[in-house]
């Protein structure tokens, strides 16, 4: 009889340290999961930020080389594709909804450093004071991107690395958490259009 | 990401200073470099708003931009909460120029003014060898925006404190943790992404690549300007790069 309860006791404990072993790395593994969604939310929003200053880019240049159509419609046509991709945080593990975002996004990033090549030919352009404001926000919009780009890529590493962390593991693959895409430069994207002054 | 690495190790991001101006290049002469101190000391207490220069001898064929983030990451001016810090680097070899606004002062310090400030104010002195002048007007610049516009209140908190909300949302996923651990470990967790906020400013990385080999950096500071001190202050990457 005595016996019987010191087992049932003993197994209490270990029933409730593993209990609160798995609901340690659950905690754990919201908080970082939290972290990753905030940072994309960030990237979302520089991106966005990227996509608010086209309009008015686009009509600045229009002003001096209205003849640059191709490049005009192909960046328009650039950013409203890539404002029609978005991505939910229950996206951020699916690894093809984070190929889409991207390549939409590099698209924009592609077609925008095209038309910076283009503003080359108009001197009288480059050294509109409107455009020249409108490139120096574009340019700094590009680094915030790199920049919360890297932060989120380092919150992903971070959540993933908690996640495949054996034993743990088990715990969190049974409760449902799965891996997260990191958001890799395109080749477009890598480097932001430079300016000389 | 090993090439961030193998950059990161060309340049060595030096620790936090204990002054504003810091000239790792010997480029300022002794009084002048008191006299920008005392300055950016005066108008820091005048705004709050935190002010520090870094002037380097070669960017070691780092990028500016990433450069400039890592080193406000590390250095963190501005005021913890509101993130009211500028850094002006310069880099000598390279001739070029980037300020590096907070997160806190990017409304009175947009991305355009901070690159006419560079192009305007920094770039003509320069290009005359007037470091010193090209620095005080860039600083008189700066705080002038400050003045005018004055110091925002501090934006939603995206420091690294733990928020009684921070905690609260913990506490709350804890005790969800707790109700599904008992639905036993196959059930769903369905709800739980109801409970992500999305839209709020990350706590920064503190990851920073940064190997601890001090040396080096033996910056000679300008006297002392009345106490310094970085407080913890954000920044994202906002402000401008520029040449001369």
């Amino acid at each position: 009889m005595k016996a019987l309860v010191i087992a049932l006791v003993v197994i209490a404990i270990i029933v409730l340290a593993v209990g609160a072993w798995a609901v340690g790395i659950y905690n754990s593994l919201i908080g970082l999961e939290q972290g990753v969604n905030e940072k994309w939310a960030q990237v979302q929003n520089v991106y966005q930020r990227r996509a608010d200053l086209i309009p008015n880019l686009v009509e600045t240049v229009k002003g001096f080389a209205a003849q640059e159509r191709n490049v005009l419609t192909e960046v328009t046509e650039a950013r409203a594709r890539a404002t029609g991709v978005q991505l939910t945080p229950e996206a951020l593990n699916d690894p093809k909804a984070m190929e889409r975002f991207q390549a939409a996004q590099g698209q924009l990033s592609g077609a925008l450093s095209r038309l910076l090549v283009v503003v080359e030919r108009y001197p009288e352009l480059k050294s509109n004071q409107n455009f020249l404001s409108l490139q120096s926000q574009l340019e700094g919009t590009e680094n915030r991107i790199a920049v919360e780009r890297r932060r989120f890529n380092e919150a992903v590493r971070e959540y993933n690395t908690r996640l495949n962390l054996f034993p743990g593991t088990i715990v969190a693959r049974l409760a449902g958490f799965r891996p997260k895409a990191f958001f890799e430069a395109a080749p477009d994207a890598a480097t932001p259009p430079k300016v000389k002054f | 990401m090993l090439a961030a690495v193998v950059l990161a190790l060309a340049l060595i991001i030096p620790p936090a200073p204990s002054q504003r101006v810091n000239d790792y290049a010997r480029l300022l002469p002794a009084d002048a470099q008191r006299r920008l101190e005392e300055r950016l000391a005066e108008r820091e207490r005048a705004t709050s708003a935190q002010t520090v220069v870094a002037i380097f001898p070669s960017l070691e064929g780092e990028s500016l931009e990433d450069f400039g983030v890592r080193l406000a990451e590390r250095w963190r001016v501005g005021q913890k909460g509101l993130d009211n810090g500028v850094i002006l680097l310069v880099f000598v070899k390279e001739r070029r120029v980037r300020l590096e606004v907070g997160y806190g002062l990017e409304p009175v310090l947009p991305d355009a003014v901070a690159a006419q400030i560079i192009r305007e104010t920094i770039g003509p002195r320069f290009r005359e060898q007037r470091y010193a002048e090209g620095l005080e007007a860039a600083v008189d610049a700066i705080y002038a925006r400050v003045e005018t516009k004055g110091v925002p209140p501090a934006a939603p908190r995206h420091g690294f404190g733990v928020s009684p909300i921070t905690l609260g949302v913990l506490a709350l996923f804890g005790v969800i943790a707790l109700i599904l651990a008992r639905d036993a470990v196959g059930g769903g967790r369905a709800r739980r992404h109801a409970y992500t906020a999305g839209g709020r400013r990350g706590w920064d990385s503190p990851s920073v690549i940064v190997p601890p080999i001090f040396g080096n950096w033996s910056g000679r500071g300008g006297g002392d300007g009345g106490g310094f001190s970085a407080g913890g202050g954000s920044f994202g990457g906002g402000g401008a790069s520029g040449e001369w």
